[in-house]
This record gives C-alpha cells, structure tokens and sequence, in this order.
C-alpha cells in the first residue's frame, strides 16, 4: 500500500512543482506587480498601493471593453450551444454519410483561430459588399467590421461559425450516452418529437449542457485572437475586449503595472462567473 | 516605423505563431553563446530592427559586412510586431546587440530607461544630419543622444500623376487649393482620397501633417505643463482632418492599407495620404503608374506647409552588449555612404547622414523642402502610447462629433499622466 502511494506521490509531485514555477508563480508575480507603477521595462519602479485599481475603476475605457466583452460572451454562448446541440442532433439521427457530415462540422476546430479570421477579414471587406451591392443594400453593401455599431456581430459570426465545431463534439459524445430503449419506450407511448426531446434528450444532455456553456462562456470572455484578426479593435475602442485591452495596454502603451491590476480584477470576475454558472447549471442536473 | 507597425502586425502575428519555432531556434542561436571570441570562435551579434520592408536590404548588407569581417557573424532578426518585442526583451533584460527602431515612443521610453549607449559627442555622430540628431534629443527631452539617425521617412500628399493632367489640376500648395482640387475631383465622379480606416493607424498620416504646420510639436510640451489644451487648440485640425472624409470612397472605415495601397495604385482615388514608405507597395501592385508626391498644404500660407518627416531607422547599441566593439563596428558599416546608398534606393527613404541624396523622381516633391529645412516631426511621436490617439481619432471621423473629440483627448491625456 505505501509502495504504490508513493508511486502516485513521485507521480504528482513533478506536476505540482511544474505547475507552480509555471503558472502560479508569474500569476503571483502579475498580483505583485499590480501594486507597483512598473511600465514594464525600466529597471526600477515604486510601490504605488491601490493606485491601479482605483484607476481602473476610474477608465471608461475599462468599463467599455467589459461591456464588449460581456455582450459577445453572452451572444456567442448562445448560439454556440443553440446551432451545436441542432447540429449534434442532426448528425445523431440515422441519416446517410454521418461520418462524412460529422467530419465536415468538425473542420473549422483544426483551423487556427487567426488564420479563419484573416480569411473572414477579407470575405468582409472584399467579398460581402460586393454582394450587398447587388442586393441593392446600403447597409450590406459596407464593411460590417468597419461600422462602430455593429461590427461585434462580425466578430460573434466568425467566433460561432467556429466554435461550434467542438461543441457538436461533446453534445453527440452525449448523445450516445442516452440509452436506446428509453426513445423504444417513448415510441410506444406515443410521445411525439418534441416531447421526446423536452422529456428525454435535453434531461439526459444535462451535464453536457453545463460543460458547454461554462466552456462557450468562458472562451467567450477570454476573446482575443479573433479580434486581432479581425478589428484590432476598431472601429474606436468598440471591439476592445478586456484581454486585448490588457495587450495592448501593458505591453504596447508601456503600462504593465496598470494593466496588472486589470488582470487582476478580470480573474476574479472570470473565477465567480464560472462558479455561479456551475452552481446554478448543476443544480439543474441533481433536480432530474 | 509607422508603415511596420500594425498594418502588418495582424498578418505577421499568424506567421509568428506558425514559425515560432523557427524563430526562437534562430535567435537562441545568436544569443546563447556570446562571449566565446577569445578562444577563436566567431562573435556573434545580434541585429533586431523593426521594418519589415528593409528585411531583404538589410539582409543583402549583413551578408556583405559578413564577408569582410571573418570573425564576426551578424545575424539579423525581424519579428513581427517588432516594437512590443523589443519592449518585452527589454523586460527580460535581453536586448540585442545592435538595434534598428524608428525614432517612436518605443524609442523614447526605452532610451528614458537607460538601456541604450550613449552617443554623445562620439565621432559617428559627426556625419549624421544634425536637424535628426536634434529630433531625437526633442523626443527624448534628454540630452545625451542614445541613437544615431540612419534613414528618414517623409509623409505628405502621394498622386496620381495621370489623373491630375487629365482633370487639368495642378499641384496644390494651400488648403483652399487643396480642397478645390478634390472637389473637382468629386463634381467628375471620382475619389480625391482612398481612406484606409478600417486600420486606426492610417488616421494619423492627415493627423500628422496637419498637426505640426498648423500649431508645432512645441503644443504637447506645452500640454505636459498645463498651460494649453487640446480643446482650445486643436479645432481647426479637427475641422480639416474631418473635411478630408467628404472626398473619399463611401466605405472608408471598411478598407485597411492594404487595400488602400492596391485601389490608389489601380487609379480609383487621385491622392493618397500616406508616407513614402507606401511607395513600394503601391509600385508592386502597378509598376506603370505615374506618382509624385507633394507636401501636405495644411495651411493657406505654403512656407509654412510642411514636410513631415522623422528618423525612420536609427540605429543604437545596448549597454547590456558583450561585444560593443563588433557591434559599433557594425553600425559604422552601416552608416558609410554607400550602404546608406543602396538602402535608400530600395526604401524610397531619406539619408539621415550627410553627403548622400536621394535621386528618385518621384519624390521631387519633397526635395526642396528637405533643401531648406521645412521639415517636421510626426505629431503623434509626442503623444504617450497608452492613450493610443489613433483610436480616438479613429472613432471621432466615425461620430463626426468635434466638441467630444476634444474633450476626450484633454481627459484621455490627463488620465494617462495621471497613472504615471
């Protein structure tokens, strides 16, 4: 018994120690920072207290990118697991070339993230207008990325069109989880599609159902390679999500200690959106 | 500089991540084993430099220097989004030895930091173009003189040669002019400006030349004291600047410079407002077209019209370097007059170091300003990178509203000064 409980120990022990020199420590060392006036480069900087983050609450700058941010997070997580769960259902049935489908849903997840924005960047600029023109339409006929308005909803449609590939994945691997004889018996009950899958289907999804949304939400408030790709930022601040805000802020306008404390404050949100969303979606699972 | 910067950031960015590999084993390569010259091997230098246009220039001259010195390697390194790496290396405390950067913020505040050499006084400095020189002390605000100007970039006004003689406009050398021009350019159904708004960077080129002509530089040190703001000062850039949009494309927050250099190089607008440093790459897109440049009229008083122009290159030497001797003598290569030759010719740029001239008619233009000396520097070199004034700008042509715009530079800049 202590031979192999010291094969576990030898086993984690290396993992604990990795995982703190990588990823805990320099997460402490970002605290640290938030509390100095470090621009990121110089050699010597000052203990500034809660400066920064009297600042950040201060910058309307910050409070719009979180208002992005959270308006993106939430309509990508939307409709990321509305089309998925449609999708998954769809390629769950006894339809023909299911793996060829599956196959083709899933492509857009192997793409890197920057690479699909650059190829939507052009399809909007180049493409899309082209064919707004010929529909007559002024608004279509524009650059949607270079309208301060809306260019959020081209940054949502290039983010769905891709995450939705590897939730399909997990909503199908759920799928096949639910047990055949429970849709025999419903058949012979007479229940009908819809009831089948208010009754059984989505019940059954449930603990799929949290992981996805805990997942879309938080790739969704972590937004940044698509906006890289796509707006920059622009037209403005309009597309300024908090962890571009963070980038370009700490490293490009010289202000790492500030955008330290941005960070800070950000993890913090992330941490009780991704409890409260658990607490809330899994007690939903323990009721049925 | 400018032209390196962010239009290209984005698309560089993703072959980064592809060639990360490739990079890092690159510059480990140069860096790792410093310090071995004694015992017969070769010093390595490291050369970083940030535009991504002069790669291949730069290449062909570190091959040559190469050649000639046996016992040195310089090897160059051209990342993408050069500025924030130079910024994060320099956290790191692991700048290269020899380092090529325009004469930006980035410049300012690294050298405020101490980690460049100091050149004051040193003999290269003697052959160097002193108004540069000067523009580099103003940035800084120091005087001990951390790089040595290299090439010159000059922004202005680029056209469309054929299509002025076709509409019978000639040259434009005050606003009223200038505005007549483009609205006879408007009343035939054509477009006297390309805007590339979709990337916020291009707003400062028409921001740059109209900033200095009309108020000068000395505005933001001004700024820095308290004693002006940009609300009381900055109207009548704001009202031109905002005028320009009326004579462009319909779509111009959808277009980036990419798309702009190719649709003024296919002749859909007759003016250009961007720097020499597009030249190039409206000439790949069509090698026949006809352009010439012109200085921005800001003004209705044409001496008083400037050229803009800043250190595009300079070159410097961290004090942190092994091998300050190789890589001086390397910047000394660099700095001989027929390799500043050969780089000015394939980048349309302008010599910082005296006794070398830029030949190319096309930039006839610009040659009696720099003649006389009616150049000045970019504006927004003197804005702190954190506010990124090229957002602000951006979104003001977007919401036409000058009052706001105003008011958000005066708090934006405080609010800067303020997290210092």
């Amino acid at each position: 018994m202590a031979k192999r409980r010291a094969a576990f120990y030898l086993m984690t022990i290396p993992a604990l120690l990795l995982f703190f020199a990588f990823h805990t420590f320099p997460a402490l060392q970002g605290i640290y920072y938030a509390f100095t006036n470090w621009d990121g480069y110089s050699d010597s900087f000052d203990y500034v207290g809660f400066k920064n983050f009297i600042n950040i609450f201060k910058d309307e700058n910050v409070l719009n990118s979180y208002l992005f941010t959270f308006k993106y997070a939430i309509a990508t997580t939307v409709l990321i697991n509305i089309i998925s769960l449609l999708i998954a259902l769809g390629l769950n049935a006894k339809i023909k070339a299911k793996n060829f489908f599956r196959g083709v849903y899933f492509l857009p997840n192997i793409l890197s993230v920057l690479i699909v924005g650059f190829i939507f960047n052009y399809l909007f600029s180049n493409v899309f207008p082209v064919w707004g023109e010929k529909l007559g339409s002024d608004f279509l006929s524009q650059n949607i990325l270079g309208n301060s308005d809306w260019a959020w909803i081209g940054i949502v449609i290039v983010a769905v069109w891709q995450g939705i590939a590897y939730n399909t994945i997990l909503y199908l691997a759920g799928l096949q989880t639910i047990p055949h004889d429970l849709y025999e018996a419903s058949n012979l009950d007479g229940a009908s599609r819809w009831r089948e899958f208010w009754s059984i289907t989505f019940p059954l999804l449930a603990s799929f159902f949290t992981i996805n949304m805990v997942l879309a939400m938080k790739g969704g408030l972590m937004v940044f390679d698509q906006i890289i790709a796509l707006t920059g930022g622009g037209p403005g601040r309009s597309t300024q999500s908090i962890a571009l805000l963070i980038y370009t802020g700490g490293f490009q306008g010289g202000e790492f200690a500030y955008q330290s404390a941005n960070a800070v404050i950000y993890f913090i949100v992330i941490v009780v959106i991704s409890a409260l969303q658990l607490k809330f979606l899994q007690k939903r699972e323990m009721d049925l | 500089m400018k032209k390196t910067m962010k239009p290209v950031t984005v698309s560089l960015l993703a072959m980064s991540l592809l060639s990360a590999c490739g990079n890092n084993s690159g510059s480990n390569a140069a860096t790792d084993d410093g310090g071995n010259a004694a015992s017969g091997e070769k010093v390595k230098i490291e050369f970083f430099q940030n535009k991504t246009e002069a790669k291949a220039t730069f290449d062909k001259l570190v091959a040559q220097f190469n050649a000639a010195n046996p016992d040195i390697v310089v090897s160059q390194i051209n990342p993408p989004d050069a500025e924030t790496v130079l910024k994060t290396r320099a956290a790191k405390q692991d700048l290269p030895d020899v380092i090529g950067l325009g004469a930006t913020d980035t410049y300012k505040t690294l050298s405020a930091s101490g980690l460049f050499e100091d050149f004051t006084g040193d003999t290269l400095v003697s052959s160097i173009q002193p108004a540069y020189v000067k523009m580099l002390n103003d940035l800084t605000g120091s005087s001990e003189l951390n790089g040595i100007p290299f090439s010159a970039n000059a922004s202005g006004v680029i056209y469309n040669k054929a299509m002025f003689k076709e509409a019978g406009v000639a040259v434009p050398t005050t606003w009223d002019e200038f505005i007549a021009a483009a609205q006879k350019f408007k009343d035939s159904g054509k477009y006297a400006f390309y805007l590339t708004l979709k990337d916020s960077w291009t707003s400062l080129t028409p921001f740059n030349s109209l900033e200095p002509s009309i108020l000068g530089t000395d505005f933001f040190k001004k700024r820095t004291e308290g004693s002006v703001t940009f609300s009381d000062s900055f109207r009548e850039i704001a009202e031109k600047q905002l005028k320009l949009t009326e004579f462009a494309q319909k779509d111009i927050f959808g277009k980036g410079y990419n798309d702009g250099n190719t649709a003024f190089a296919k002749g859909e607008s007759a003016m250009y407002l961007q720097g020499v440093w597009a030249i190039p790459e409206i000439m790949k897109a069509n090698p026949s077209l006809e352009l010439g440049v012109f200085p921005f009229p800001a003004t209705n008083d044409p001496a008083k019209n400037k050229v803009i122009s800043g250190v595009d290159t300079l070159l410097t030497i961290s004090k942190e370097s092994k091998h300050k001797e190789e890589a001086k003598k390397f910047v000394e290569f660099l700095l001989q007059p027929e390799n500043v030759t050969t780089y000015i010719t394939e980048q349309k740029a302008f010599p910082a170091v005296k006794g070398v001239t830029q030949n190319d008619p096309a930039m006839d233009g610009f040659k009696e300003a720099f003649t006389s000396g009616n150049l000045a520097d970019f504006a927004d070199h003197y804005i702190p990178g954190a506010m990124k004034v090229d957002t602000i700008i951006q979104s003001f042509l977007n919401k036409k509203d000058i009052d706001a715009y105003l008011k958000q530079l005066d708090t934006e800049w405080d609010k800067v000064a303020n997290r210092k």
